[in-house]
């Protein structure tokens, strides 16, 4: 265990530091992504605004305020990409010298994605989340996020971390195929930014299709931790939700290897 | 004359090489495809499930609102199939020095750059786009007749010009900065906030978009022309045009004189 942190740490800190060194694009990605929230608030402002009810898809107003800073904070810290460094390795051949190394490719790749999440966290994140309770608290006047909630939130965060990470791997694979990735990506980002509740909360689907996605691991990745935070599970819910994305990041993990093996077999690299 | 007809023909060649590498990559075509139709797709289904709730948003009915999408689809649709290339100049061509090739053509800088590539994956947003407008056109809500016809056409232009303005007057940037690719992005996204109808949004960003970066005159504003017959056409449209023709000639000057501050990259 010990050797194995000594291994795949330095993956983790190179990334933080890389971040690090591109603090003025970093920043200025970050105002952009934070476009989209606030286009999110004041949509919904208007949308609740013209309801006759209090409650839209089982959230009042101001449990929407909450779901939309929070989906931010939570995609921020889960929608780390790693299969753009698949893309890259694979088109450039390096991905040989991965599999020479006495290294696993696919923990060297999750450590990178855990120094970007760690770095993420730090630089606006945590502001953010900060934030979301400061209002909450003085202007909602729904009182701070109790303690509970906010540990089985940072347990299920970490879990969609998995989650979307190996969720990532696999489809990393697909470089493997194409040589187009941009094109795959965005298919990837559309699918995921509407399943996930990213967009717009899974209560709002009809429910024949929330059925349908209980059997995806897209609403695991940003709906579940969300709706934790909210406080919306409760007892044999919550553990209901939280079992349900373990599983998916224990299937996803065999998923990856089964993948990962198959790929690797019929590998060609010229050169290199 | 004679200079219009030499870049007709040279239009001609850059396009026919880049229709060769199409078809070299087919499966790319199609993928690229199909993400920006999802990309969009997903915007409409949102709308969908909002309205199953409410019946209208601030006074906009739902076929209003997919007008609106629909319509601020097609000017971004064609700016991005045409100058999409000026992307590679904030993230790449300039901090490499590969604009130096530019530079040493005998041919304007921005044509070449614009002609050097056609983007396909604005087919899906166009595909979108037109899609929408027509199942519009067909719910009756559009208000149609030659004049309206006219303006669409001359609004659709002056959308796509005013979107080019924008990435060519933040990618020139890249003549001081090197690199201004995410300057040009968080400009370039902000013409998400003119999906929506302005009305819904607080005082300052609606000053910005309406103003400083007038994205509110791609899409909104003319959309509610066609929607609605109170609005005039001069105060919406009339303004795009005028907006397109000043931002333009801001861009290319500044673009002007960037590439006289141009110094190359390397050894």
């Amino acid at each position: 265990m010990k050797k194995k942190l000594r291994v795949y740490l330095p993956f983790m800190e190179n990334e933080f530091k890389r971040n690090l060194a591109y603090k003025g694009s970093f920043y200025l990605f970050m105002l952009c992504w934070l476009f989209t929230p606030f286009i999110n608030y004041y949509l919904w402002m208007a949308i609740y605004g013209s309801s006759d009810g209090s409650m839209l898809g089982g959230l009042t107003k101001d449990e929407m305020v909450v779901y939309v800073f929070m989906s931010y904070v939570t995609t921020q810290m889960v929608f780390v990409s790693i299969s753009d460094y698949i893309a890259d390795h694979v088109t450039e051949g390096s991905v040989v010298m991965n599999l020479i190394k006495p290294i696993n490719y696919r923990m060297s790749l999750i450590s990178q994605a855990l120094g970007t999440m760690l770095y993420r966290f730090f630089a606006p994140t945590i502001f953010v989340w900060v934030g979301v309770e400061i209002y909450k608290a003085k202007v909602l006047g729904m009182g701070i996020t109790p303690l509970p909630n906010i540990l089985c939130y940072i347990v299920s965060v970490i879990m969609s971390f998995l989650i979307f990470v190996l969720f990532d791997f696999c489809f990393g694979m697909v470089a493997f195929v194409t040589t187009y990735m941009y094109g795959m990506q965005l298919i990837k980002e559309a699918l995921i930014g509407f399943l996930s509740g990213e967009l717009i909360p899974i209560s709002f689907f009809p429910v024949v299709m929330q059925r349908v996605f209980d059997f995806m691991p897209f609403s695991s990745m940003v709906y579940a931790p969300v709706m934790i935070y909210l406080g919306k599970y409760t007892g044999s819910a919550l553990m209901f939700a939280m079992a349900r994305q373990l599983v998916w990041v224990v299937f996803l993990y065999v998923l990856g290897s089964v993948l990962w093996n198959r790929v690797t077999r019929r590998l060609v690299v010229l050169g290199g | 004359m004679k200079e219009l007809r030499r870049y007709m023909r040279l239009y001609r060649v850059f396009i026919a090489q880049f229709f060769k590498k199409l078809v070299q990559s087919k499966a790319d075509f199609l993928i690229g495809l199909i993400g920006f139709f999802l990309t969009q797709a997903s915007g409409i289904a949102f709308l969908f499930l909002v309205f199953q709730q409410i019946p209208v948003l601030k006074g906009w009915t739902l076929d209003q609102l997919i007008f609106i999408y629909g319509f601020a689809q097609i000017p971004r649709g064609i700016d991005h199939l045409l100058t999409d290339n000026i992307w590679l100049v904030a993230y790449r061509l300039v901090v490499n020095g590969q604009f130096d090739r530019y530079m040493l053509r005998p041919m304007n800088v921005f044509l070449q750059i614009i002609f050097e590539s056609l983007q396909p994956d604005a087919l899906g947003e166009l595909t979108v786009g037109t899609i929408l407008v027509i199942m519009s056109l067909s719910k009756g809500i559009v208000i149609v007749d030659g004049v309206h016809i006219l303006f669409f056409i001359i609004s659709i232009i002056a959308g796509a010009v005013i979107y080019t303005a924008v990435k060519l007057l933040f990618a020139s940037l890249a003549f001081w900065m090197k690199r201004s690719g995410p300057v040009l992005q968080t400009a370039y996204e902000l013409a998400n906030f003119a999906k929506y109808p302005t009305e819904i949004y607080a005082k300052g960003i609606r000053f910005i978009i309406t103003y400083i970066i007038p994205f509110a005159f791609v899409v909104y504003l003319p959309a509610s022309y066609f929607l609605k017959s109170t609005v005039s056409p001069m105060s919406t449209i009339g303004v795009e045009c005028v907006i397109a023709v000043v931002f333009l000639g801001i861009a290319y000057g500044v673009f002007t004189w960037g590439i006289r501050c141009y110094e190359s990259a390397g050894n």
